[in-house]
């Protein structure tokens, strides 16, 4: 009996499914949410909230989050008993965390530090040791069926993207256990999106269709272009504009447009009371 | 020159839009300038129907740097593969192979290479540019190239262009990123003054806490614009609750408005889609410029 479960369980992969999307709002935290919520009410579903910056799906989801884990960067301390005053350490740092004149003790402001390290391979005198510094949460739920994990970076840090690199230990450790991973992505094409992006099988780019959405639209697809990765995109608001700037789009960089959603006030109501939004045949997107 | 910035945590709450529309109403008796600080994206100048091709000027930047490494030099000790915190280097054939999305250009593998083999050198990971709009004032912007990092040098370096452009301004208007990641950060700070656009949702309210939180850290004078307040009206009134405990004042409260969505699917700014939408930016205005302008004196 448990080896027949073991056998399907490493036919039937687990497939990780990202949804992106240029900008911010064209939908994509309620695709995403929409789509993990209706899959999971017959198959083993997680929801990875990956936009740290802005993590929004467990307020989409009504869902009480609860602390599973603190991420801490490591920043530099300065002994000064050490120091010798050289200056050296600021001049190596390129994101201005230290301000450093020779004759003086160095001033060290935390919150710009990315833990590169380059100050204390230059110091001297040994003067330089690590201590770290909080700069995120990861936080896990449960809607129904749905398990849902959720990352949320601390305001005025840097380096959003050791948060999302946290959240892919924790789906790494638990995707055995589930048949799909929903992850939503932090809208841009900077470093959070690209960690997000890393361990997807397929990813979907959300639009509208307007100038500003076939705009965005480029520069996501040539971005998954550039990762290798499968996917297609998803016209949100499909019948508000002029659908042909997307459709010519997606042919100029062979991508398809897999689903549409129409405009519906219905859709804007449930997004504003919490409650999952119910997007007539998501989950056919991925069958 | 004095400066707003207009930001709301998360896209998609109708920031660019607003900011626009403000724009076209300040210029009508003030000179001055726009910053699209939204380098991931950059698109306000769309809404002035001035894409990016036909800008005056539109031309490469490069804010950051890479490792590059000289296979020939390197020794094979391994030790730049250790040091880098990022984790963009790997063993390849024991010679490190850099990832150059992961590469933050922090050099800490180039002082740590006992061989020499590493050096910093420049990439190009934006454009940047300026024009004038059809309404008269100029607009600097920048894109940021997919897959690039840095985009907090390159925020600084569009609001340094549009002080460049239209030095005798007497006011910019800077569009914000998306989030509150290095972006915003570096589009906030320094501002005399931010409007926060929010919507009347739970993610519309918290993203404006998130956004408030970076404003706050920067001592900035401050207002609220809710967008589509009439969509979830008890949402709404818990805004403006907060915003009177914490004494901020409520600029504007929008009602959601199908025209909204047509004036931008139709890339006509808000303002000029009707006599109502207008009157009501020229109020908006008009309370911003009490907060901003007027105060001081
Ligand atoms: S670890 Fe890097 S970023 Fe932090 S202070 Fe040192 S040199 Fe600067
Ligand atoms: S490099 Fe070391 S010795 Fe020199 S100023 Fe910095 S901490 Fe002091
Ligand atoms: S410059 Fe910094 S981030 Fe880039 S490879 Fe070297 S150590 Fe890593
Ligand atoms: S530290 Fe220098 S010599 Fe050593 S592996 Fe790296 S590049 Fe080669």
């Amino acid at each position: 009996m448990t080896r027949a479960i073991q056998i399907t369980r490493s036919i039937q992969m687990t497939r990780i499914i990202a949804i992106t999307g240029g900008k911010g709002g064209t939908g994509k935290s309620t695709v995403a949410t929409s789509l993990a919520f209706e899959l999971s009410k017959e198959k083993r579903v997680l929801l990875v909230d990956a936009d740290v910056d802005c993590p929004n799906d467990h307020l989409l989801l009504s869902i009480k989050r609860e602390h599973l884990k603190t991420v801490r960067q490591r920043i530099p301390k300065f002994n000064p008993d050490r120091c010798t005053k050289c200056g050296a350490c600021g001049k190596v740092c390129k994101t201005n965390a230290i301000m450093s004149i020779k004759g003086k003790n160095p001033i060290f402001m935390p919150d710009q530090c990315n833990g590169c390290g380059a100050c204390k391979i230059i110091c001297p005198s040994g003067a330089i040791e690590w201590d770290s510094k909080e700069i995120g949460r990861i936080y896990s739920g449960k809607k129904d069926n749905l398990d849902f994990l959720s990352g949320e970076l601390k305001t005025n840090q840097p380096i959003s993207e050791f948060i999302v690199n946290s959240l892919n230990e924790e789906i790494e450790k638990r995707k055995d256990g589930y048949d799909y991973i929903i992850i939503d992505t932090a809208a841009g094409t900077h470093c959070p999106v690209i960690a997000a992006l890393e361990n997807a099988d397929y990813a979907f780019a959300v639009t509208e269709p307007t100038p500003l959405g076939a705009h965005d639209l480029e520069i996501i697809l040539q971005l998954l272009a550039r990762m290798n990765k499968k996917g297609g995109i998803i016209l949100n608001r499909s019948d508000i504009g002029d659908k042909k700037i997307i459709e010519s789009m997606a042919k100029k960089h062979s991508a398809g447009i897999i689903f549409e959603i129409p405009f519906s006030k219905e859709i804007i109501i449930q997004y504003s009371k919490g409650e999952p939004v119910n997007i007539p045949r998501i989950s056919s997107i991925i069958k | 020159m004095k400066s707003i910035i207009v930001l709301s945590g998360k896209g998609g709450v109708g920031k660019s839009s607003i900011a626009a529309s403000l724009a076209i109403a300040f210029s009508e008796d003030k000179r001055i300038v726009c910053a699209d600080c939204d380098v991931d994206a950059s698109n306000l100048s769309i809404l002035f129907s001035l894409p990016t091709e036909r800008y005056e000027e539109w031309t490469p930047l490069s804010t950051n740097q890479i490792a590059s490494i000289d296979r020939d030099k390197c020794i094979r000790c391994g030790k730049c593969i250790a040091t880098c915190y990022f984790k963009a280097l790997r063993s390849e054939d024991n010679i490190p192979k850099l990832n150059e999305f992961g590469c933050e250009g922090c050099g800490a593998c180039e002082l740590i290479c006992p061989a020499k083999a590493i050096t910093l050198k420049d990439i190009d990971n934006a454009y940047i540019g300026y024009s004038r709009t059809g309404y008269g004032f100029k607009i600097a912007s920048a894109q940021l190239l997919p897959g690039n990092s840095g985009s907090g040098k390159v925020v600084s370096e569009v609001r340094k262009k549009a002080k460049e452009i239209e030095p005798d301004a007497e006011l910019m208007i800077i569009d914000a990123a998306a989030g509150i990641g290095c972006p915003v950060i570096a589009s906030v700070t320094g501002n005399d003054y931010a409007l926060l656009v929010t919507e009347p949702t739970p993610s519309g309210y918290e993203d404006m806490l998130r956004a408030l939180d970076i404003v706050d850290h920067f001592r900035i004078k401050k207002g609220i614009i809710i967008n589509k307040y009439d969509l979830n009206k008890d949402y709404s009134a818990k805004i403006e609750l907060f915003a009177q405990e914490k004494k901020i004042p409520i600029i504007h409260k929008i009602p959601f408005d199908r025209a909204f969505v047509d004036a931008m699917t139709n890339m006509v700014p808000i303002i000029d889609h009707d006599k109502d939408f207008r009157k009501m930016f020229m109020d908006m205005k008009k309370k911003i410029e009490a907060e901003v302008i007027d105060s001081e004196k």
